[in-house]
């Protein structure tokens, strides 16, 4: 296993995509805008990409590489699904805001 | 240029080619002969395609083939995990036949369909690509299908679980991404090797993936979405995921438990998931104390079901995987008979019919379908008569053989808890009600009536024919 590449230590890459995932997470759980949340969750998708891709270059198996196209498209088909349903509720609301949305609770 | 996968590889996933073709005769039928199309036809289509498909993985029972690279692996574990899959499908295809204002479309249907491809997918997937795969085709086909009703409560069920499920997805899949990069593998069989125990990627990756796994299994600290969810989905949708998402996570969890794990780290690693099965099994019962709407008290049911099924996989023994197998199949049957009952009763209004008020004095209104939700409720509650029993007494029995005497006490409690709660429905039913009801006219739904049917003989069936398969073994490579 390679321990690094362009000069920079793994470790970097690795710390960097956890950075991100972190960021993304909080960003999910915090940030009350529906759109936002769902701008973490990309993020916490393109975290894991960027460790896929890391890991793929350092253990020279491109299962790493296409697991990451395959991670794009999906989370493509995910945000042409999720823009749809936060168009469809809250197509009538002054804004979004997901404190808004409370039929269900109990 | 050679084809890197041959004709072994897609007959493997032939059922799930014909599933999937299923979905788009569906639509390609209603988009042809809709005008002339009689009532149900998408329906009737269906169901022969599920049938069909049930056959073709029927076929397979016996065999022992590794597709596409290890990455689908056809034994006797997928067979029966997919059997489950599609009993859990036709049950939500049985509820669509229910009459009422909003029938579903032809795209619902093929919706449906192709989750329940993901699912099968998930029943065979034994490389981290697979599964990520095989969650995802299973999820955002139910994210939209749990939107699909004209009413404010499913835009809103759609909603809470989508942007939970998604941030649920990404915590699954950055584990994965750890666990590639600790083993150099996508395969779940790489994770085996006992280089793995002093591998702190390999630690973190499978605590993220576990959490992932729990979250899709509603299990305590991540159960809140699955009651708002189950409410406000259409009956058929809360139907089908309380069954098909519940089995297809499980075959996942138990091929990662049992085959991906070094043997030094398999306790360890797995001891906080026990605990919150447990954890689950008491709060999944005292919640369902509170609820006024039978979706949601199921959907509080399920997760208490869910923590006992993996109290039988506890000691990752293999006796204690075909009694969590039973305890599914059995939960499937008692779950989709419940949910029949529901749909023959249920009315188009917002709310379907399903608050727990409207079911009082039931027994004296429709005596036969009051007693059809006793016997349903008391099969959940785990009452002698009933699979549901010998269920929980299979899973005590196993939990108490490999030391995991705390969680066969909280199942205990749990089931004491759970009989207070389903016996406040069964009261209701026959308490006498001196409301005036608008005329109760049944209607011409006869497909739930068939489900409802076929629930009741085999949840009465499986305790004297006990389903408890021995070649169950899930296999990674």
């Amino acid at each position: 296993m390679a321990t690094s590449f362009a000069g920079v230590p793994i470790f970097d890459y690795e710390a960097l995509a956890s950075v991100l995932f972190f960021i993304g997470l909080a960003g999910a759980i915090a940030r009350r805008n529906p759109l936002v949340m769902l701008m973490s969750i990309e993020l916490m998708f393109n975290a894991a990409n960027l460790a896929f891709i890391v890991f793929a270059r350092a253990w020279l198996n491109n299962a790493g590489q296409i697991f990451a196209f395959l991670v794009i498209t999906v989370a493509a088909a995910e945000a042409a699904i999720a823009l749809a349903i936060v168009v469809v509720v809250f197509r009538s609301a002054p804004q979004v805001n997901v404190d808004d949305v409370r039929v269900l609770h109990g | 240029m050679t084809l890197p996968f041959t004709h072994v590889d897609w007959a493997a996933v032939a059922p799930l080619e014909v599933l999937a073709a299923t979905g788009l005769l569906v639509l390609l039928f209603d988009l042809v002969w809709r005008p002339f199309a009689p009532r149900g036809l998408s329906l009737s289509v269906a169901f022969l395609g599920t049938i069909l498909t049930a056959a073709l993985i029927a076929q397979q029972y016996g065999t022992n083939v590794a597709a596409f690279n290890g990455g689908y692996i056809v034994g006797n574990f997928s067979v029966l995990f997919g059997e489950v899959v599609l009993l859990g499908t036709l049950g939500a295809l049985a509820l669509m036949g229910r009459g009422g204002s909003d029938r579903e479309s032809a795209g619902t249907i093929a919706l449906l369909l192709w989750s329940a491809c993901g699912a099968l997918l998930l029943a065979a997937a034994a490389t981290t690509m697979t599964i990520f795969l095989g969650i995802e085709l299973l999820s955002l086909a139910l994210y939209c299908l749990c939107g699909l009703a004209n009413r404010k409560s499913a835009r809103e069920a759609a909603l809470k679980y989508l942007l939970l499920s998604s941030t649920a997805s990404a915590v699954l899949l950055f584990g994965m991404a750890l666990l590639f990069g600790a083993s150099g593998s996508v395969s779940l069989a790489a994770l085996a090797s006992p280089a793995m125990v002093t591998n702190p990627l390999f630690w973190m990756g499978s605590g993220f993936f576990l959490v992932g796994i729990a979250f899709k299994l509603s299990l305590v600290p991540f159960h809140a979405w699955a009651p708002d969810v189950y409410q406000g989905a259409p009956l058929p949708i809360a139907a089908f995921m309380t069954v098909v998402t519940k089995a297809a996570t499980i075959a996942i969890f138990a091929r990662f438990a049992y085959a991906a794990l070094p043997a030094g780290a398999s306790q360890m690693l797995l001891l906080p998931v026990w605990a919150i099965a447990g954890i689950s099994m008491i709060v999944g019962n005292v919640g369902m104390l509170a609820q006024h709407d039978l979706k949601r008290l199921l959907g509080y049911s399920g997760i208490a079901q869910v923590g006992y099924i993996l109290a039988a996989l506890a000691g990752t023994t293999r006796l204690g995987l075909r009694y969590a197998f039973f305890y599914l199949v059995v939960y499937a049957v008692m779950n989709l008979g419940a949910f029949a009952v529901a749909a023959v009763l249920s009315s188009g209004d917002d709310e379907e019919g399903t608050q727990i008020q409207s079911y009082r004095g039931l027994g004296a209104r429709r005596p036969l379908l009051a007693a059809a939700m006793t016997f349903f409720l008391l099969a959940l509650a785990g009452l002698p008569p009933t699979a549901g029993f010998l269920g929980k007494i299979l899973i005590l029995a196993v939990a108490a053989g490999t030391g995991y005497l705390w969680l066969a006490a909280l199942l205990l409690v749990g089931t004491a808890i759970s009989l207070y709660a389903y016996a406040k429905i069964i009261l209701a039913m026959y308490r006498p009600d001196h409301r005036v009801h608008a005329a109760d006219i049944p209607r011409g739904a006869p497909l739930p009536w068939v489900s409802l049917a076929l629930c009741l003989v085999a949840t009465v069936a499986l305790t004297f024919y006990p389903l408890l398969p021995s070649g169950l073994l899930p296999l990674v490579k």
